[in-house]
């Protein structure tokens, strides 16, 4: 099992910039609209994406070791549309609610609905269920296992890898001051409208199919 | 009218002004232009650049004729340019091979620091953008800072010009323009990750309204048709804003250079400011800064926001003169003989800019002389 833990992390470390790529579009505007200059609220924020990516990877794991032992690999594809979809549009809903509030020293005081104060979790999952080249390296792998216990060991590996280079996107955080939430609450929208296309088109063409 | 009176004693110090700006913007458009057309085309665009500079230090008016200046050079860019994309007889003769767009550098930063970090690891590395690109926009920002956009920018120059043609504006953008006056930071910041994203120049692709060619959109038909959508909005905001606003609405809301210059431009020392004992709290500088730059602050004292692009126009308005140019806030001491004035820091800062964008525009503006001195003699 660790070997298989070790074999998952060291393809995170080798393909963890693919990650970064994917994650920062969706994690960053999210931090900076909604981060505030104190360590301790950007790292809630950071620990609900990185828990809705595990949650992802896990479901994956248990779904391609299923799949594996089964001898064919079955995934609903609606689901990565429909769910880009659905964040986009919450991301894209939080943002104007934010900015048609007013400026941001009066902005402190509208607490948030506690359903928007646990997107990150959905951003985390979506970035975790976007199949890029690693992430579809590892499934390959996965259906290769076929076990489940063994296969959750490999994808904990790959997602603790990946994470590190996710994680160092904090640093800038502490710096973030109400102006840069100002452009942080523009930049969500626009982050939101484009991942709600993105996914309203995947869905309406059925490109996943 | 008011009879035309000349006054003798601005014309030597104003045809000095003019001198000191027509030798090194002939020198350097020489060495530009004249690599392909007959270096007299670059001296007739530098005597243009310096009667510019000559009319400025006669007058003590910058942004009337900044504006003169600004518009022709990016109606000469349209011109030989973007007709030679079309026209075989103005084949363009500048950025034959590749298409120059500082527009497109900021949004592509982050693919430019991956590119580099390849090259780097490559042995080739000496030949990358550092050295070349790189080094042209830092000496840029140093020389003028956010002061690029209302003196050199090819396409700002249309934007600006359009701006000054209604009288007065017929709409007015109110609450949008509280709202939304960071979109082009916020574009930035979305353009920067998602070009990272995609490994590709997201701008370009999706919203560049000056691109006038669809020859590098997306192959597919349903991406391609958004995309001719949105180069349409562009285009419109680009055409239609500052007709109907007085503001240059592309380069307030659309343009993410314009958010990056106004951040690095801060490294340049020259600024535009307001004396707050002189203000009135008229508010007539709000309704004529084109950028949407002044914000009426607390106490109805005017704000500079980082968006300003130096041009000038609230230095004009203000019927309390209560905009100067300054270095970092600091005025120089006030010298009142003809030559002296020539000493504040708006002539250092005009010296600057003018130049800058008249050797810049060199790439362009010779050529479009050429191609109109063909189009009069028939297109030999
Ligand atoms: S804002 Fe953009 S388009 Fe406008 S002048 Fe500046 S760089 Fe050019
Ligand atoms: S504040 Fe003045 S100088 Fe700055 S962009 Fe507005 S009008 Fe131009």
């Amino acid at each position: 099992m660790p070997a298989l833990f070790f074999e998952g992390a060291l393809l995170g470390l080798s393909t963890g910039f693919y990650c970064l790529t994917a994650c920062l579009p969706l994690l960053a505007p999210y931090l900076m609209a909604e981060g505030r200059a104190l360590w301790k609220e950007n790292v809630k924020i950071l620990l609900q994406f990185l828990g809705g990516r595990l949650a992802a990877y896990l479901i994956f794991a248990v779904l391609a070791s299923l799949a594996g032992q089964a001898g064919k690999y079955v995934m609903p594809g609606w689901l990565l549309p429909a769910a880009t979809a659905a964040c986009g549009l919450t991301m894209a809903a939080l943002a104007v609610f934010r900015i048609s509030a007013g400026p941001s020293a009066c902005l402190l005081k509208a607490d948030l609905n506690p359903f928007f104060k646990r997107l990150p979790l959905a951003i985390g999952f979506v970035t975790g269920i976007n199949i890029c080249p690693p992430f579809a390296a590892g499934l390959l792998r996965l259906l290769e296992i076929a076990d489940v216990p063994r296969g959750v060991a490999y994808f904990t590996g790959f997602f603790c890898a990946t994470s590190l280079f996710v994680s160092p996107v904090l640093l800038g955080t502490p710096w973030l001051g109400p102006r840069a939430n100002d452009i942080g609450r523009l930049t969500l929208l626009l982050a939101g409208l484009w991942y709600a296309a993105l996914g309203l088109t995947g869905l309406l063409t059925g490109q996943w199919a | 009218m008011k009879p035309l009176r000349v006054e003798r004693e601005k014309i030597l110090p104003a045809a000095l002004f003019a001198l000191l700006v027509l030798v090194p913007a002939f020198y350097f458009s020489g060495l530009i232009a004249g690599r392909e057309i007959s270096r007299y085309y670059a001296l007739a665009w530098s005597l243009f650049a310096a009667a510019i500079a000559f009319a400025i230090a006669y007058t003590e008016r910058v942004a009337f004729y900044r504006r003169i200046f600004f518009g022709v050079s990016a109606l000469a860019f349209l011109f030989h340019f973007k007709t030679g994309l079309f026209v075989d007889t103005f084949e363009a003769s500048c950025f034959k091979d590749t298409p120059f767009c500082h527009i497109a550098i900021a949004p592509a930063f982050l693919n430019y620091l991956y590119q580099q970090y390849l090259a780097l690891m490559s042995p080739g590395w000496k030949l990358w953008g550092p050295l070349t690109l790189g080094a042209a926009w830092v000496f840029v920002t140093l020389a003028l800072g956010r002061g690029w956009c209302a003196w050199a920018c090819f396409y700002g120059g249309i934007d600006d010009a359009l701006s000054a043609r209604p009288g007065r504006p017929l709409l007015k953008l109110g609450w949008f323009e509280r709202k939304f006056r960071d979109l082009p930071a916020a574009l930035l910041v979305f353009l920067l990750l998602a070009s990272f994203a995609y490994m590709l120049p997201v701008y370009c692709l999706w919203l560049c309204p000056f691109k006038l060619t669809g020859a590098f959109l997306d192959a597919e038909a349903p991406a391609r048709k958004i995309q001719y959508a949105l180069m349409g909005l562009a285009m419109t905001a680009l055409v239609l804003g500052p007709l109907l606003t007085r503001k240059r609405i592309f380069c307030s809301y659309l343009c993410p250079f314009a958010a990056w210059q106004a951040f690095w431009g801060r490294l340049n020392p020259f600024r535009v400011t307001a004396d707050a004992g002189k203000c009135t709290s008229c508010l007539v500088c709000v309704a004529a800064c084109p950028m949407a730059a002044i914000r009426c602050a607390p106490g109805g004292q005017p704000e500079i926001l980082a968006y300003c692009n130096l041009c000038g126009q609230c230095l004009d308005a203000c019927p309390g003169g209560g905009f100067s140019y300054t270095v970092f806030g600091l005025e120089l001491p006030a010298r009142l003989s003809p030559f002296g004035r020539l000493l504040a820091v708006k002539y250092f800062y005009v010296f600057s800019a003018l130049t800058l964008a008249a050797v810049f525009s060199a790439l362009w503006g010779p050529a479009a002389l050429r191609d109109l001195t063909l189009l009069v003699r028939g297109g030999q």
